[in-house]
């Protein structure tokens, strides 16, 4: 009796201590989050004191703060915040589903898919503002389900996904290149913004949209969180838990896919960041408690922290893009590496 | 515990359009241990896919109770009928306790916090399977025999009258088969839980097994006590197998011994050989 009551101790204990764990985690996220957000407010080229930017929030017209912290650098944090949120939630979602850190949608072409569209937009179609957003989220769910179909049979393989996305992606990547080929100069400049990601001109009216998408998509995938949890233990395992497989993959995909086109259109396909977030949040809960909040979070600090090392920190003024793409490359090469040898899985 | 009733009747299921099983009939004695053996390629494993609702069936019904699964919605079948796939994924790092706690997933609901019933399944499937002091490890630095007894702890921990197994000793050297079987064999006899698997070893089939089936080609060939299923007659047109069968000391049931093509010694060889 008493071997049963001390072993359900443990069990209790074992799971409160994972549970304070991934919420201490979260903490620590948010925290993180929230220091580099202020740090993006508070100095830039030159230092605005706190105080200044509090009255100026708080709906004060604040001389030189009100330009520089409300027009250039709030904006930018804020979007930087949301579209790191969303890459981060909408590239792990893809990656449990697939059970494949390959699987993310900067390297399956969703990614590319909206940069392709927009670029097209803004070059031949001399497109620009709302809609080239509206494009590139609609060209990003076309892609994604043209790769999706492209690769059914008898259900969909993560292995045979991720082959088809990466052909489809570089054929997105010469049509890009094409379309740049051709662009007459005064559209070169925004056309470009679609390729690297950046968060330069960033307006917060793009914010609306994005937090709408994010709030939209992101609760759905967190309703789904249980099942996703389910699903990594395989398909078949978790029918045997009860989890309906078709149905809450098609949810997830929308759900991803939403995401990741929209803060793909606000502010181009900031590169890698929704293939890091998953695996590096992975890495920080030890895999205990669902994933999405905290890769969210993790998407969130590096987007907010690649920004400002761009613009502050490194010698020369570099888009966000750049950055996470100077950390993602290497990582994707030790992947590439680590599951050839051992298959591993997220 | 109420015994709950499976049985399968004419079915017919497969991949695509092909039909794998062809009119299949088959009744799961309740609250006993069947075993499902054949040549590879007959149908067993798609035949446990179809009875845990993997697959959708082309012609016929499984039915759970009179009902038939497919009409059930998936947690309610979820929380009486459990099945161990062949390749269960465990997710890197993860702890034994927290892959077991999976298990409770379909008496979960949406909102549904963790439960103290979720607890005492947990603990109480880590005891029935002795990975007590596991809890905390990492799944991934088991060895094969110990990650086995986690899943199964797992499908302990979902708590369903019915267990289906997917070829539970696969990569499992034989002591660690044994224990495996042996285990499932406890939960059969402590709480009565129907066991239905797939096996690859004949003789350990019919050692354990109550009720022993024999599928070829998309039907059942046989199937009864292990005596009456396993003959050398089943095995001839089952395997094609030309063999012997003798009596096993220990259990009393019997054992297969191929007769291949070489290696053929005469009595008197046999008898020199004797201890």
């Amino acid at each position: 009796m008493t071997t049963v009551s001390s072993t359900l101790g443990r069990i209790v204990d074992g799971r409160q201590r994972r549970k304070s764990r991934w919420l201490f985690v979260i903490a620590v996220l948010l925290v993180l989050a929230a220091a580099i957000f202020a740090l993006t407010l508070v100095l830039g080229q030159s230092f605005t004191p706190p105080g200044d930017i509090l009255r100026m929030l708080l709906g004060e017209t604040v001389p030189g703060t009100s330009f520089t912290v409300g027009q250039l650098r709030l904006p930018r944090a804020v979007l930087a915040a949301l579209a790191g949120l969303s890459f981060g939630m909408g590239g792990v979602a893809f990656q449990i589903m697939l059970r494949n850190p390959l699987a993310s949608p900067d390297i399956i072409g969703i990614s590319s898919g909206a940069s392709a569209a927009a670029v097209f937009a803004i070059v031949v179609l001399s497109m620009n503002g709302p809609a080239v957003s509206v494009v590139a989220v609609v060209a990003g769910l076309g892609v994604a389900l043209m790769v999706y179909g492209l690769s059914f049979r008898n259900g969909v393989a993560g292995t045979r996904l991720i082959l088809v996305g990466i052909g489809v992606s570089a054929m997105l990547e010469s049509f890009i290149a094409y379309i740049l080929s051709q662009a007459p100069a005064w559209s070169l400049q925004e056309a470009m913004r679609w390729l690297t990601g950046s968060l330069n001109g960033a307006q917060l009216g793009q914010a609306l949209p994005l937090l709408v998408a994010l709030a939209l998509f992101g609760g759905l995938l967190l309703h789904k969180a249980r099942d996703l949890d389910a699903l990594r233990l395989g398909d078949d395992m978790a029918a045997a838990l009860g989890v309906r497989v078709g149905q809450p993959r098609v949810v997830v995909m929308i759900a991803a896919v939403g995401m990741i086109a929209s803060a793909t259109a606000a502010t181009g396909p900031i590169a890698f960041v929704a293939f890091l977030s998953g695996p590096i949040a992975a890495r920080i809960v030890g895999n205990s408690g669902s994933l999405l909040l905290p890769s969210a979070l993790v998407g969130a600090v590096l987007v907010l922290a690649g920004d400002y090392a761009g613009q502050f920190l490194l010698p020369s003024r570099y888009p966000v893009g750049v950055v996470t793409g100077a950390l993602g490359a290497p990582y994707l090469i030790f992947l590439i590496i680590r599951v050839n040898r051992s298959g591993g899985s997220l | 515990m109420t015994a709950h009733s499976l049985s399968v009747s004419r079915l017919s299921a497969g991949y695509s359009d092909a039909d794998i099983l062809q009119g299949l009939d088959l009744a799961v004695p309740p609250g006993r241990i069947t075993v499902i053996v054949g040549a590879n390629a007959c149908g067993k494993s798609t035949l446990l896919r179809a009875m845990s609702r993997l697959l959708s069936p082309h012609k016929g019904e499984v039915l759970l109770d009179g009902k038939s699964i497919h009409r059930m919605a998936p947690k309610e079948l979820a929380r009486t009928l459990g099945l161990l796939p062949q390749s269960p994924i465990a997710p890197e790092g993860i702890t034994v306790a927290d892959l077991v706690g999976r298990g409770r997933h379909p008496h979960q609901g949406l909102f549904s916090r963790w439960t103290s019933q979720d607890d005492e399944a947990v603990a109480d499937a880590l005891t029935a399977t002795r990975i007590v002091d596991l809890a905390e490890r990492p799944v991934d630095e088991l060895s094969g025999g110990q990650r086995q007894r986690v899943w199964i702890a797992m499908a302990l921990a979902q708590q369903t009258d019915i267990l289906l197994l997917d070829e539970p000793t696969t990569f499992l050297d034989i002591s660690h088969q044994v224990e495996v079987l042996d285990l499932l064999t406890d939960l059969n006899h402590a709480r009565g839980t129907t066991v239905v698997m797939v096996l690859h070893d004949l003789n350990l089939a019919a050692r354990y097994a109550d009720h022993l089936v024999a599928m070829t080609q998309g039907r059942i060939h046989v199937s009864g006590r292990p005596e009456e299923v396993l003959t050398q007659e089943t095995v001839r047109q089952v395997f094609g197998l030309e063999s012997r069968i003798v009596i096993d000391p220990t259990s009393g049931r019997p054992i297969m011994l191929p007769i291949g093509r070489h290696r053929m010694a005469d009595n008197s060889q046999i008898k020199e050989m004797q201890p």
